[in-house]
């Protein structure tokens, strides 16, 4: 078994990782009690597991749990019922044991206004227990990853959303802990940036780290995740890689061609038809686009050929989800 | 729920040098605690008979140290509310307790200035003897360790910093300013003495009135303030910290 090495302070006492699982969660179960408001039952009966040195996307819509499960995940939130092990450490219980091994983007968090990025990731570092000059070079090369070396002296408050957002993301990667949690860490970055925290995290994940994180980019999950989990109204619908999820929608290329003189039950033998927006697509197999092709060109229609996304399969299945649940 | 019960000060120091530098980072927040006590004693000076004087700078001393419960509810709760860097800290190997402490330490570099200043007019104006001194200092670390688990505490009760803002105001001028803090216990009500004895600011100046001869205060009055002043800080301190550790995790 691969053992990582982990520097988390001069003083933390640590009891070391003895399992391949970074997280393993069985029969999640959380419940919001608000006084007035009826009860919300935020996890029901969620399994995951994250491989130690994986990247993984946690997917699903608005209020469908992902935030719920990072703070729980993180020692951040108590769960209704369930159970978690972090590095086969018992999060529930044990959190103290659990939070050296851990760091987390908060969603929609912001560094402290009145301190540098220089200073925000440096004090961070040090308040974990880093000593001064691992701390320092931490902090540089952070800074430097997230492309904010330059304005490093600048206060917080004067930086725009995506700069103090990569602050955000550059104190918790400068941690280089064995487990990050991400809470969409990218949100109002720039594609440049964004693209700098993939291969931040990349090259994390290549030093031993792992990662769960969320995201509602799903070109992110796609590019980033090994691994996707797909979430719906607390639980897991969908779980694999990008690719094997883009398959349960029925094919990896789509054909798609304007609906006005499209016939959808011409096409229904290629594959799956999906309508809306004035265009006809077709989910189908790279072998039967040129039948398709030639179909559509004999009668004056001129489609377009493109790969399945992890967009239209998380639409599919989280769509299939819903209506599974409205019955 | 977090296993042994001792309080665990990883990364205290490192914590409060972070806060510190957010407050010094705000030097007109730090020129204006200074300016307004400084405003307060003009006037004291302008206005009042001269015996009052020492007691504006004694309670001035006395009630920076209390307001710093202000500015830690204030901060812990925006941090916390609008900054979401509480869940950055606890799921650290920073400990709940040091993040709680670390703050008020941080905190109070903001009225080191306000502080010192003061003290430097209080011993032009009255000088003080080495146990003065010492009292002195053993009160306004009493009052502030009172003050900043008060509103470390206080902060977590609330979702809303627009809910915030009266409220802390409310609660610090009333119990700072309100009791004999800036003037001598015997211009306060007899009937309302024992309380004045046992709040936490009036208390702390009492008792330091006394010792610089500025109050005759008897036995008992004495025995009570200082009983009172011990027993708050040990009781809001420990509960301050149990507390930092509870609110660690949410629904714990």
């Amino acid at each position: 078994m691969p053992n990582i090495s982990i520097e988390v302070g001069v003083s933390s006492n640590l009891h070391p990782p003895t399992t391949d699982l970074a997280v393993s969660a069985h029969g999640m179960r959380k419940v919001y009690h608000t006084r007035g408001h009826p009860a919300v039952e935020a996890l029901r009966g969620l399994d995951l597991t994250v491989k130690r040195g994986e990247r993984v996307a946690l997917l699903g819509r608005n209020g469908a749990g992902k935030t719920t499960f990072l703070k729980i995940a993180s020692t951040l939130l108590l769960p209704t019922a369930g159970t978690l092990e972090i590095f086969g450490l018992d999060a529930v219980k044990r959190p103290e044991e659990v939070r050296p091994l851990i760091a987390v983007v908060p969603q929609e968090g912001h560094p402290f206004y009145h301190l540098t990025p220089w200073e925000q990731v440096y004090t961070y570092l040090r308040s974990r227990g880093f000593p001064r000059d691992v701390a320092r070079d931490r902090t540089e090369s952070a800074l430097k990853d997230m492309g904010i070396f330059d304005i490093r002296s600048q206060l917080n408050v004067t930086l725009s959303g995506g700069q103090q957002q990569r602050t955000m993301v550059a104190t918790v990667l400068a941690t280089e802990a064995p487990l990050l949690f991400l809470d969409e860490p990218t949100l109002g970055m720039d594609p440049f940036a964004r693209r700098g925290v993939w291969a931040a995290l990349r090259k994390l994940t290549d030093r031993g780290s792992t990662i769960l994180l969320t995201t509602h980019y799903l070109d992110e999950a796609e590019s980033l995740s090994q691994r996707v989990y797909i979430v719906e109204h607390g639980h897991v619908v969908a779980e694999g890689t990008a690719d094997e999820l883009k398959r349960r929608v029925g094919g990896t290329v789509r054909v798609t061609m304007p609906e006005a003189g499209a016939h959808p039950a011409d096409y229904e033998s290629f594959g799956r038809i999906m309508a809306g927006d004035g265009v006809l697509h077709v989910i189908t197999e790279p072998r039967r686009v040129s039948e398709i092709l030639n179909l559509a060109l004999s009668r004056g229609i001129s489609p377009t050929v493109g790969p399945v996304t992890l967009e239209e399969a998380f639409l599919q299945l989280v769509g299939r989800a819903i209506e599974e649940d409205a019955r | 729920m977090l296993g042994d019960s001792r309080p665990a000060w990883h990364g205290l120091w490192a914590f409060a040098a972070t806060e510190a530098r957010v407050q010094l980072h705000e030097y007109l927040s730090i020129a204006s605690t200074v300016l307004v006590q400084v405003i307060f004693i003009f006037f004291v000076w302008l206005l009042a008979p001269p015996y009052l004087l020492p007691f504006a700078l004694v309670g001035s001393m006395v009630f920076s140290a209390f307001v710093i419960g202000e500015r830690v509810l204030n901060e812990a709760a925006y941090i916390r509310i609008d900054h979401k860097l509480n869940e950055l800290y606890h799921a650290s190997p920073l400990s709940p307790e040091s993040y709680f402490l670390g703050m008020g330490i941080g905190v109070l570099t903001a009225y080191l200035p306000t502080l010192v200043f003061i003290g430097l007019l209080t011993e032009a104006v009255h000088p003080l003897s080495l146990a003065a001194g010492g009292l002195l200092l053993l009160v306004l670390i009493g009052v502030w360790l009172i003050a900043s688990s008060l509103g470390y505490i206080l902060s977590t009760l609330f979702r809303d910093m627009r809910a915030i803002w009266p409220y802390s105001t409310l609660l610090f001028n009333f119990f700072g300013v309100l009791p004999p803090v800036f003037y001598p216990l015997g211009l306060f009500p007899g009937w309302l003495a024992p309380l004045a004895l046992v709040l936490p600011p009036s208390a702390g100046a009492a008792l330091l009135m006394y010792v610089i001869g500025l109050e005759s205060l008897s036995g008992g009055q004495v025995i009570l303030a200082a009983t009172a002043l011990i027993i708050e800080t040990l009781l809001l301190s420990v509960a301050a910290v149990f507390w930092s550790r509870r609110t660690s995790r949410e629904g714990a």
